[in-house]
C-alpha cells in the first residue's frame, strides 16, 4: 500500500510458491512428510507473530512456547474434557492467550529497556510449572491425549492431507494479515518506532500501546498455533511448551531478519526441518540423521550467535539481496 | 489570542538550573523566536512544551488546556509539532514515508481494519500519501520522495522533519535550531518556507542561533540566559537590549547581533 | 511448628539462598559492566559442577585440585566466551548481545552433553557425611562448606572492589562507561574481567552444590532464573544487592515449602521475579529510578 505498490513479479512469485504449497498433499501420500509439512506450517502461524514483534517492534519474548501451551491445553481440555465444538476450542485458546498476552504486556513494556525479555522468562517458566503441576486439566508430565481431531459442523478434518490444508490455510491466511498489517499506518509506526525512539514520539505514536499491541496479537497467534497443534498431534505435553521451545522460536525470528516476514518464514521453515532432515531429503542415513538430531541444539544456539555477529539482516537480507539482483536481470 | 502561555516554567537538572522560572506568551500566527548562548536552556524548555521532559514548577497551557502531565503523542494530538536539534529522521524509511509518519496522530487505521485493509483504511491511506506528497512540496522535498532519509543530502534532513512534523497538523510548530549546517542559499528558501508554512496558519516558535534569520522572520523574540528569560520583544529593541548583549559577550555570535 | 523444625527451614532457605547469591553476583556484575543480562549465566553454574567431576572422576585429580580446576575452566569458558562473542557485536546493542547470551547458553548446555554425557554426575562431599547439631536442627557438613565458600567469595569480591585498582575501574566503568574510558580505564578489558568473574561465581556455586545434588548438562537454566530472580529482587547492577536477594529468595522458597507446600515451589522464584519486575523494577535496595520510556 502507501506508495510501494506491489510490483507485479512479487505477485507472481506469491502465487506461485503459494499454489506449490497447497499442491503438495496431491502430489505425495507419504503421510510423515505431510505431518512434518504440517509442522512447519504450525511454525509459520507463531513466526508470524515473532517477526512482528522481534523484526518490526523490535522486541525479545522468551516465553512465546508458554503461550503455545496455553493455547494447546486449553482447546485440548474444553474440547476433549467438556465437550466443546473444536472451533469453540480454538477461539478460547485465541481468546486466553490474548488477554495473558495484554496482562503480561501492559506493566512490562511500560518499562524502559529489557523487562520484556525478563518477564516473559520468568513467565514461561512459571507456564511449565503449571503445565506439569496442574494435573487436573493438563494430565501433568504424563501429557493430555486422546484430543480429538478438528471438525467443523460434522465434518471431522482427519487425514493428513486434510489436516495440511487446515494449518496451512490458517497460515497463509494469518501471513497475509500480517502483510496488509506492516504495509499500513500501523506497520509505518513500527518502523518508525525502530528507526528512532524520539522521532517516533514526535509523529505522537504511542510507543508503549504500540508495542503492546504488538506482543498481543504474537500472544494470540501462538495461542492459536497450540489450539491447532492439539488437535492435529492428539497428544500434548509440558516439554514441548519449554523455554528451549521459545528459545528455538527466537532462533528462527533471528536467522528470519528484521522488518520481513518471508524471512522468518523460510527460516522457521529451515530450523523446524532439522529434526525431521530425513522427510525432507531422500535416502537420508539413518545414522546421519541421529548425528543432525543430536547437534540441533548447537545448530540453532550458533545460528542465534553467527546471525548477530556477522549477518544481521540475516535471511531477510539474502531475500532483499536477491530480489535486488532479480529486479536487475528482469 | 495567546494559544501558548508559559507561566514560572522551572527544571532542574541535579544542581543545575536548566530553565528558571520562565513566562511568555505565544500568539496565534505569529514567529516568535528562542535565543540565547550555548546551554541556555532552549532545548530543555522545547522538551517541557513537548513532553519529552517535565518541568519542576510551572504550568503551560496550549489553546486554554494545561498540558503539562500528559503524555506527548496526547501533546501531538493537541496540535504541536516539533523538530529536533538532532535530527531524529526514520533513516531507513523513504523520505516520503517519514512524512506519512508524521501523519500518525491524525489518521485512524487501527490494527484490525489495516489487516483486513477495510474500504476506509485504504482510503485513509490514499489520502496520507497524497497529503505527504503535497507537504515534500511545501518544503521543496518532492524530488526526494523515494530517497531513503538516510541518503539524503544533510541541508535537506532539516527540510524533512519540517514536513514531517507538518504532517501531524500542528497549530503550533517547534523548530530546534532549523537551520544549522545549512549553507545561505538553503538558509535562505528555509525562511521562505517558514513564511509559506506561517501562512497556512500554523504557528512557529523557532530557537535558531542564525541571528541573520532570527532577525528577519521572527516577529517577537524571547531571550535566555543560563535558564533565566533575560528579555522579550521585537527584533529591533532585542538587537539593541544591554543585558541581551551582556549574555552574549565573549560569544562568537555577538558579531552578528 | 516446631522452633527446630522452623530452624531447620531456616537452615535450607540460607543454603538455597547463597546459591543463588553466587548466581545472582554474576548477572549483577556483567549487567554493571555492560548493561546486559547474561541469560548464559546458569551455564556458568553447570560448567563449575561438570568440569570439577571431570577433573576428578576422569582425569582422577585430587578433589581441591580439581575443584579449583573446575572453578578457572570456567572462568575462561566466560571471557573465551566474551572474546568471542559479546565483544564481536561491535555496535553493543544490548538487545542483541542478551539474545547472544540466549544462544550461548544453548550451545553450552549441549557442549557439555556432547562431551560428558546426558546421566548425572556425582561428586564427593568435601570432608565426609558427617553433620552437626544446631540448637536441634541438622546441619550438613557440605551445607556449612557452602556457607563458607559463599562469605568468601562475597569478601573477596567485596575486597577487589574496594581495595584494588582493578575493582575500582570496574566500579567506574559500572557508573559512567564513557567517563571511565576517558580517565583512561580500558572498559573493553573490564568487561571481560567481568564476565570471567561471573563465570567463576557461578562456578564456584555448581561446584559447592554438587556434591549434594549431583550435575547434568541441563541444570543450567532452573538455577540461573533463579539467580537472575534474586538479582532483580536485590536490586541489578549492586552487588551487596545480589547476596541479599538471594537470601531473601532462598529464605522465601524454604518458608514458602514449609507453609504452603512444596508442589509449586520452582514457581516461588519466579513469581517473585514477575512481582518485582512489575511493582517495584528497581529491586528492594534500588534507587527509584524508573526510566522513562
Ligand atoms: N538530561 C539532562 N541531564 C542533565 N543536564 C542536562 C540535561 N539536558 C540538558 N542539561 C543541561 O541543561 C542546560 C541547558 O541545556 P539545553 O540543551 O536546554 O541548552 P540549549 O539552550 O538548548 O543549548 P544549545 O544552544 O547548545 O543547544 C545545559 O547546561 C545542559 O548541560
Ligand atoms: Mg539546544
Amino acid at each position: 500500500m502507501g506508495e510501494r505498490t506491489i510490483d507485479i513479479r512479487t505477485v507472481a512469485v506469491l502465487a506461485l510458491v503459494g499454489a506449490l504449497v497447497f499442491a503438495v498433499p496431491l502430489l505425495t501420500a507419504d503421510r510423515y512428510l505431510l505431518k512434518v509439512l504440517t509442522f512447519v506450517g504450525i511454525n509459520v502461524i507463531i513466526i508470524t507473530g515473532m517477526a512482528l514483534l522481534f523484526g518490526y517492534a523490535g522486541q525479545v519474548s522468551l516465553g512465546h512456547a508458554a503461550f503455545y501451551g496455553i493455547g494447546a491445553y486449553t482447546s485440548a481440555y474444553v474440547v476433549t474434557s467438556l465437550g466443546w465444538p473444536w472451533l469453540g476450542g480454538v477461539a478460547l485458546a485465541v481468546a486466553v492467550t490474548s488477554v495473558g498476552g495484554l496482562l503480561l504486556a501492559l506493566p512490562s513494556l511500560r518499562l524502559k529497556g529489557h523487562y520484556l525479555a525478563m518477564a516473559t522468562l520468568g513467565f514461561g517458566e512459571i507456564m511449565r510449572v503449571v503445565f506439569v503441576e496442574a494435573r487436573g486439566i493438563t494430565g501433568g508430565p504424563d501429557g493430555f491425549s486422546g484430543i480429538p481431531f478438528a471438525s467443523v459442523g460434522g465434518l471431522a478434518i482427519d487425514s493428513a492431507g486434510a489436516n495440511y490444508w487446515l494449518i496451512w490455510g490458517v497460515a497463509a491466511a494469518m501471513l497475509a494479515l500480517a502483510a496488509n498489517l506492516v504495509r499500513s499506518r500501523a506497520g509505518r509506526a513500527m518502523r518508525a518506532l525502530h528507526g528512532s525512539e524520539l522521532g517516533a514520539l514526535a509523529c505522537g505514536i504511542d510507543l508503549t500501546g504500540l508495542k503492546v499491541r504488538v506482543f498481543v496479537i504474537s500472544a494470540a497467534l501462538a495461542g492459536l498455533a497450540g489450539a491447532l497443534y492439539a488437535h492435529v498431534v492428539g497428544f500434548i505435553s509440558p516439554s514441548t511448551f519449554s523455554l528451549h521451545a521459545s528459545v528455538v522460536l527466537v532462533a528462527m525470528a533471528v536467522l528470519g531478519g528484521t522488518r520481513s516476514l518471508a524471512g522468518p518464514v523460510l527460516a522457521a521453515a529451515l530450523l523446524t526441518l532439522i529434526p525431521f532432515a530425513d522427510a525432507v531429503i531422500p535416502g537420508l542415513s539413518r545414522s546421519a540423521l541421529e548425528t543432525i538430531q543430536e547437534w540441533q541444539e548447537d545448530i540453532y544456539g550458533l545460528t542465534i550467535i553467527a546471525v548477530l555477529l556477522f549477518v544481521p539482516g540475516g535471511v531477510a537480507g539474502a531475500l532483499r539481496r536477491l530480489s535486488r539482483v532479480g529486479r536487475r536481470w528482469g | 489570542m495567546s494559544l501558548l502561555e508559559v507561566r514560572s516554567v522551572s527544571k532542574q537538572f541535579g544542581g543545575l538550573t536548566a530553565v528558571d522560572d520562565v513566562s511568555f506568551d505565544v500568539f496565534e500566527g505569529a514567529i516568535k523566536a528562542v535565543i540565547g548562548p550555548n546551554g541556555a536552556g532552549k532545548t530543555t524548555l522545547f522538551n517541557i512544551l513537548t513532553a519529552f521532559d517535565r518541568p519542576d514548577e510551572g504550568r503551560v497551557s496550549f489553546d486554554g488546556t494545561d498540558i503539562v502531565g500528559q503524555p506527548p503523542q496526547r501533546i501531538v494530538r493537541a496540535g504541536i509539532a516539533r523538530t529536533f536539534q538532532n535530527t531524529q529522521l526514520f533513516e531507513e524509511m523513504s523520505t516520503h514515508e517519514n512524512v506519512m509518519a508524521g501523519a500518525h496522530a491524525v489518521t485512524r487505521a487501527g490494527f484490525f481494519g489495516a489487516a483486513l485493509r477495510l474500504p476506509w483504511t485504504v482510503r485513509e491511506e490514499r489520502e496520507v500519501a497524497e497529503e505527504a506528497r503535497r507537504l515534500l512540496r511545501l518544503v521543496g522535498l518532492e524530488e526526494w520522495a523515494d530517497t531513503p532519509a538516510a541518503d539524503l543530502p544533510h541541508g535537506l534532513r532539516r527540510l524533512l522533519e519540517i514536513a514531517r512534523a507538518l504532517a501531524t497538523r500542528p497549530r503550533l510548530l517547534l523548530l530546534d535550531e532549523p537551520a544549522a549546517g545549512l549553507n545561505t542559499a538553503e538558509t535562505a528558501s528555509l525562511a521562505d518556507a517558514l513564511y509559506r508554512i506561517r501562512d497556512r496558519g500554523t504557528t512557529i516558535l523557532i530557537v535558531e542561533h542564525d541571528m541573520g534569520l532570527v532577525m528577519e522572520v521572527s516577529d517577537e523574540i524571547v531571550v535566555l540566559d543560563r535558564g533565566a528569560k533575560i528579555a522579550e520583544g521585537p527584533p529591533r529593541l532585542i538587537q539593541k537590549d544591554p543585558a541581551v548583549i551582556a549574555a552574549y559577550l565573549g560569544e562568537e555570535d555577538l558579531d552578528e547581533l | 511448628m516446631g522452633g527446630t523444625e522452623l530452624l531447620q527451614f531456616v537452615l535450607a532457605g540460607l543454603k538455597n539462598g547463597s546459591i543463588y547469591a553466587l548466581v545472582a553476583l554474576g548477572f549483577t556484575l556483567i549487567y554493571a559492566a555492560t548493561g546486559v543480562i547474561n541469560f548464559a549465566q546458569g551455564e556458568f553454574y553447570m560448567l563449575g559442577g561438570m568440569l570439577s567431576v571431570w577433573a576428578y572422576a576422569d582425569l582422577g585429580l585430587p578433589l581441591p585440585l580439581a575443584g579449583l580446576v573446575g572453578v578457572a575452566a570456567t572462568a575462561a569458558v566466560g571471557g573465551v566466551f566474551e572474546l568471542g562473542a559479546i565483544r564481536q557485536r561491535k555496535d553493543g546493542d544490548p538487545l542483541a548481545l542478551i539474545v547472544i547470551t540466549v544462544g550461548g547458553s544453548m550451545v553450552l548446555s549441549s557442549m557439555a552433553r556432547h562431551l560428558f554425557g546426558p546421566n548425572e554426575r556425582p561428586l564427593p562431599l568435601f570432608s565426609g557425611g558427617g553433620s552437626v547439631s544446631v540448637f536441634g536442627a541438622v546441619l550438613e557438613v557440605q551445607t556449612i562448606w557452602i556457607l563458607g565458600l559463599t562469605a568468601l567469595a562475597v569478601v573477596g569480591l567485596w575486597y577487589l572492589y574496594n581495595r584494588t585498582g582493578l575493582g575500582r575501574a570496574m566500579r567506574a566503568c559500572a557508573v559512567n562507561r564513557d567517563a571511565a574510558r576517558i580517565v583512561g580505564i580500558d572498559t573493553r578489558l573490564m568487561v571481560t574481567v567481568s564476565f570471567l568473574l561471573a563465570a567463576a561465581l557461578g562456578a564456584l556455586a555448581g561446584l559447592a552444590v554438587t556434591p549434594l545434588t549431583q550435575t547434568a548438562f541441563d541444570v543450567g537454566p532452573t538455577v540461573g532464573i533463579k539467580g537472575f530472580a534474586a538479582a532483580i529482587l536485590g536490586g541489578l547492577g549492586n552487588p551487596i544487592a545480589a547476596v541479599v536477594g538471594g537470601l531473601v529468595l532462598g529464605m522465601l522458597e524454604s518458608v514458602s515449602i514449609a507453609f504452603i507446600s512444596s508442589t509449586y515451589k520452582d514457581a516461588i522464584a519466579l513469581i517473585v521475579l514477575l512481582a518485582v519486575l512489575f511493582m517495584r523494577p528497581q529491586g528492594i535496595l534500588g534507587r527509584s529510578s524508573r526510566e522513562k520510556v
